[in-house]
């Protein structure tokens, strides 16, 4: 079974590849030594400790939190609108619109973070987490977007019709129909925005200003080679936060086609 | 017997879907608790037309009322009807009893008020103790017996039913068709259905109406639009219908006096063409089952000819026959009941064929 044996060997090499890394980061994390190499000299939660320490870490956790939420909420009430509107409604270009729309999913970030900072500065608005905030709603609304048209379009139509029949005014037919059948598919979208913006360094990077966020203070640690465990301890923590977030999406997504009956067309997971 | 009021009256009414013209033309009444359906081809504007009742359509001229009132301007939630959709709509996320008793959310009820009507609700479709199911739970049939509460609950003044059976396999649909009947008689609703069954439509109505492509070619009760259809469209959507050409020989006092091929002269009543002229030129159409071909020794009541059997098709319980009267060009379908112990008949025999021209209908 040639055919077979090579497959195996490029699955475990892929593997390898993707998780190595992964499992490198909690290694090194509870490792009693401040240089990152083996052999392992004994277990420590120390760095875990100087972690929670440091001032600006803390700053920068609150700055990324801040971020993250807000982005994320802005980012999925925009979906929302736009999901909506290209399932619902016809209008003209609508397939050019919402192709314009998603670019920036496929646009390169630096493009994205560049373009922005020249055009604030010519504005004359001055950087803040704000304006990492309007950077971070632009690459996220395309995935609130995708993942939102899937929730509304597993949405029969006639049961918005029937509520209406029955009484309901458009409002409380929003209320009491579409949003709880698309409620899953909102949290899903929410989760993903806001774990998409946590870790994002290109616009932070550009548009912060003085302000810390927590890929840029990571990014800035690593010049100090005593810091960098600590920053091991960080990656252990992010990673596990990101990977519950991300499962906990999946989960809400798929409960929600479940949930309306409809057929699962694939998602980020 | 007194003349049952009048419930639904469409006058004139055109829907345009951009350049599209769905309806045109549509003028008819419908009566208070009459079982009525809307019955065509696909396409032909059933539901745009049902949709106009309910409100979710809005209409480009004339007027649609309700129990006298013109409902231009009034929204689908204000309007006296409810729906039940071709695909149920049932809400997934609540229970079968929260459906149910989703229209009466507004009406004030005590929760102990509200559950005894969502009780007796679900009872009279024979969904007793399914209240705390998980709606999308339930299988089609279930699911429509679901939506038949959710809108009879609201007692409303006209039940619109949009194709409600089609998704159901054939005993399930026979089944239903007589629990409609009966749930309609119970309630004495105006129920109005959409179908391009027409079988469905004849077991089921009180009065159809035929639509072709916008229209209503014919509004009947199901026997007259299955004895008398006004054309020969209508008569070849409802059943099957012979046709055999013929021309008018005199026109007097209702009396037609009529040359059909394989019939000879015959004469027609005035309610045998029912139709206006089509421009087809004349035919007399007759059903296949109105013709019965003689055995040794039986004898036509009325008039017979002389065919030949050209094609024969047993179904069991009944034989297809297509035979060719003398004198015509075309074969013609008769279909007879087996009867025990006669048998049936070979390709190419030659038999007596007893008619009546009662049965016949003439097309101009
Ligand atoms: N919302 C719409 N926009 C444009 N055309 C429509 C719309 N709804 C229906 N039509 C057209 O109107 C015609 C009648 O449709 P419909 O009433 O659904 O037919 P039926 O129920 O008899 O099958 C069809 O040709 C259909 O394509
Ligand atoms: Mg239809």
């Amino acid at each position: 079974m040639m055919k077979g044996g090579w497959f195996k060997v490029y699955a475990i090499g892929y593997l390898v590849f993707l998780y190595a890394p992964i499992i490198i980061l909690p290694m090194f994390a509870f490792n009693d030594a401040t240089v990152i190499a083996f052999p392992l000299t004994g277990f420590s939660t120390r760095w875990f400790s100087a972690m929670l320490e440091q001032p600006t870490l803390s700053l920068a956790v609150k700055n990324s939190l801040f971020i993250a939420v807000t982005s994320a909420v802005l980012a999925t009430t925009l979906g929302v609108f736009a999901a909506r509107a290209s399932t619902r409604y016809r209008f003209p270009m609508k397939a050019g619109l919402m192709g314009l729309i998603m670019l920036p999913l496929v646009l390169p970030e630096i493009i994205v973070a560049v373009s922005l900072l020249v055009v604030l500065l010519g504005l004359g608005v001055s950087l803040s987490l704000w304006t990492v905030i309007l950077g971070h709603v632009l690459i996220c609304t395309p995935f609130t977007i995708a993942i939102l048209s899937s929730a509304f379009q597993s949405l029969d139509q006639s049961l918005e019709e029937a509520a209406y029949d029955l009484g309901e005014s458009a409002a409380s037919t929003f209320r009491l129909i579409i949003l709880p059948l698309v409620m899953p598919g909102i949290i899903s979208s929410l989760l993903i925005s806001f774990t998409i913006s946590l870790d994002e360094f290109i616009i932070a990077f550009f548009l912060a200003g003085t302000e810390p966020t927590l890929p840029v203070f990571i990014f800035s640690q690593f010049r100090f080679p005593s810091a960098v465990p600590v920053i091991m301890a960080l990656g252990t923590v992010l990673v596990c936060l990101s990977i519950i977030l991300l499962t906990i999406a999946e989960y809400f997504r798929r409960r929600g086609i479940a949930k309306s009956g409809g057929k699962d067309t694939g998602g980020f997971l | 017997m007194t003349e049952k009021p009048t419930m639904i009256a469409f006058q004139d009414v055109h829907k345009y879907y951009g350049d599209y013209h769905a309806l045109r033309g549509i003028t008819a009444t419908i009566k208070a608790g009459e079982f009525f359906s809307l019955l065509g081809p696909s396409g032909c504007g059933k539901t745009t037309l049902l949709r106009t009742i309910a409100g979710f359509e809005g209409i480009s001229s004339g007027a649609v009322m309700i129990d006298g009132r013109n409902m231009a301007g009034v929204p689908a939630n204000q309007r006296p009807t409810n729906m039940v959709f071709q695909s149920y709509a049932i809400f997934p996320h609540l229970t079968v009893g929260e459906n149910v008793g989703f229209g009466l959310r507004r009406a004030g009820l005590t929760k102990d008020a509200l559950a005894a009507r969502v009780g007796e609700a679900l009872d009279m479709v024979g969904l007793k103790g399914y209240g705390a199911r998980a709606a999308h739970a339930l299988s089609g049939g279930q699911r429509q017996r679901v939506a038949l509460a959710r809108a009879l609950i609201l007692k409303p003044k006209v039940l619109l039913l949009d194709e409600p059976l089609s998704a159901l396999d054939k005993k399930m649909r026979e089944q239903m068709q007589v629990e409609l009947i009966r749930l309609q008689r119970q309630v004495g609703i105006t129920f109005i259905l959409v179908t391009h069954d027409q079988e469905e439509a004849l077991v089921m109505s009180d009065r159809i109406a035929v639509m072709f492509e916008g229209e209503i070619a014919q509004l009947a009760d199901p026997e007259t639009l299955y004895r008398r259809p006004n054309s020969r469209k209508v008569a070849d959507f409802i059943g099957t219908m012979n046709f055999l050409p013929a021309s008018i020989l005199s026109e007097t006092g209702g009396k037609l006096e009529v040359e059909a091929q394989g019939f000879g002269k015959v004469t027609l009543e005035a309610e045998q063409a029912p139709g206006a002229a089509s421009g087809e030129g004349a035919a007399v159409g007759f059903r296949p089952e109105t013709l019965t071909i003689l055995f040794e020794g039986q004898t036509a009541t009325d008039r017979e000819s002389m065919a030949t059997i050209e094609e024969v098709v047993y179904y069991g319980d009944m034989t297809y026959y297509d035979v060719r009267l003398d004198g015509t060009e075309k074969p013609i379908r008769i279909s007879m009941r087996n009867v025990f112990g006669r048998p049936v008949l070979d390709i190419g025999a030659r038999t007596r064929v007893a008619w009546s021209p009662g049965a016949l209908v003439l097309f101009r």
